[in-house]
């Protein structure tokens, strides 16, 4: 029985050879099963075809737009702003910079200044560094840095937590 | 005039920075969308949600269609992933009150059942409600292929599945479907007597 009904089926949707086409419809129009079959085969293919479609809400496509109009807006300015824009902004400024080297080493007269100008004192000492890094100073310093740890460790922590979500 | 324009000349336009066009195409396949939305998520709110979210992932890759397929092939498509992931984030969310929600769920259908036997309903009435009763994807199958116009094909493309699968799983559907209703119907029938 379900042979029949699968081969009616592939009869209404068109889905079977041209072969297959003439012999199911020969097996209709002689056969009292097939011709039965068909019939209520075909009231229930009607009736399918004319299920309604639900509707949603009256605002839902300006629901939609809102939606898409919000999530524009929210955009990034990165990602707003044209990336031609900053190229060609950031070649400027190289070919300012360049500009600007090549004008000072173009100017730039080579043969008047000597080593013999630079004079620097004979008693010269760099100051003690080692002075910087102990007592209060150094501590306080590691404290800052076991603080900002933590925070940045937090942080990040927090983040994790909402991803997982 | 708006209406006349084809799906891909909206899409051109919506390409061009038109968002009118957008809204035209939102408009169009508004119905479509939201009843296959509905096959999955059986609740209007759910299903406006998921429908709004294709709409909005759609407008988000809109360059990424090639027009290789029809606009409505590729946009079921962001349709059924969307309600499938939807559903799986549902799924996850309240997997603890799951059996109480179903039990909610099929004793509002009966309660629907029992309080509409004194109406005279039609028999398009009862098919809609079979289809409800079907699972997400024998209910997804018969309306894409009754009412989104998609070839065995198309839907193939639409659900990941070769065109073949999608001809035997029609053909279950539809048989399901026709026994639901027959049960449906004669239990309205004994009820009555």
């Amino acid at each position: 029985m379900n042979n029949i009904e699968e081969q009616l089926w592939n009869y209404l949707d068109g889905s079977c050879s041209p072969q297959e086409q003439e012999a199911i419809a020969h097996l209709i129009a002689t056969d009292k099963t097939y011709r039965q079959k068909y019939e209520e085969i075909q009231a229930f293919n009607q009736e399918l075809e004319a299920i309604e479609l639900d509707a949603p809400a009256m605002a839902f496509t300006y629901n939609v737009m809102e939606a898409i109009r919000t999530e524009e807006a929210s955009k990034p300015l990165k990602a707003a702003i044209d990336s031609r824009i900053i190229k060609a902004i950031a070649a400027f400024f190289i070919l300012s910079i360049i500009a600007l080297l090549g004008v000072a080493l173009a100017t730039t007269n080579w043969s008047s200044g000597t080593t013999e100008s630079v004079q620097i004192p004979v008693n010269f000492e760099l100051p003690a560094i080692k002075n910087y890094f102990s007592g209060p100073a150094l501590k306080g310093f590691l404290f800052f840095d076991v603080v900002l740890a933590l925070f940045l460790f937090d942080g990040y922590l927090r983040k994790r937590s909402v991803q997982s979500v | 005039m708006q209406s006349k324009l084809s799906d891909i000349d909206l899409i051109e336009q919506t390409l061009a920075g038109n968002q009118a066009a957008y809204a035209d195409l939102v408009k169009r396949h508004q119905r479509f969308v939201f009843t296959l939305a509905m096959r999955f998520t059986k609740t209007r709110e759910d299903a406006e949600e998921v429908a709004q979210d294709a709409f909005i992932k759609a407008y988000r890759n809109l360059q990424a269609f090639q027009g290789q397929s029809k606009f409505t092939t590729w946009l079921y498509s962001i349709v059924y992933t969307t309600a499938m992931t939807f559903l799986r984030k549902r799924r996850l969310d309240t997997s603890s009150i799951d059996d109480e929600n179903n039990f909610i769920q099929v004793e509002n259908q009966n309660a629907g059942f029992e309080n509409n036997l004194a109406e005279n309903k039609s028999r398009s009435f009862y098919l809609n409600q079979a289809i409800e009763q079907l699972s997400a994807d024998d209910a997804t199958i018969i309306t894409l292929f009754y009412k989104g116009e998609q070839s065995l094909e198309e839907i193939a493309i639409t659900l990941g599945i070769e065109p073949n699968n999608v001809k035997v799983k029609l053909f279950r559907a539809r048989q399901r479907l026709k026994e639901k209703l027959e049960r449906n119907l004669k239990h309205e029938v004994n009820e009555l007597i």
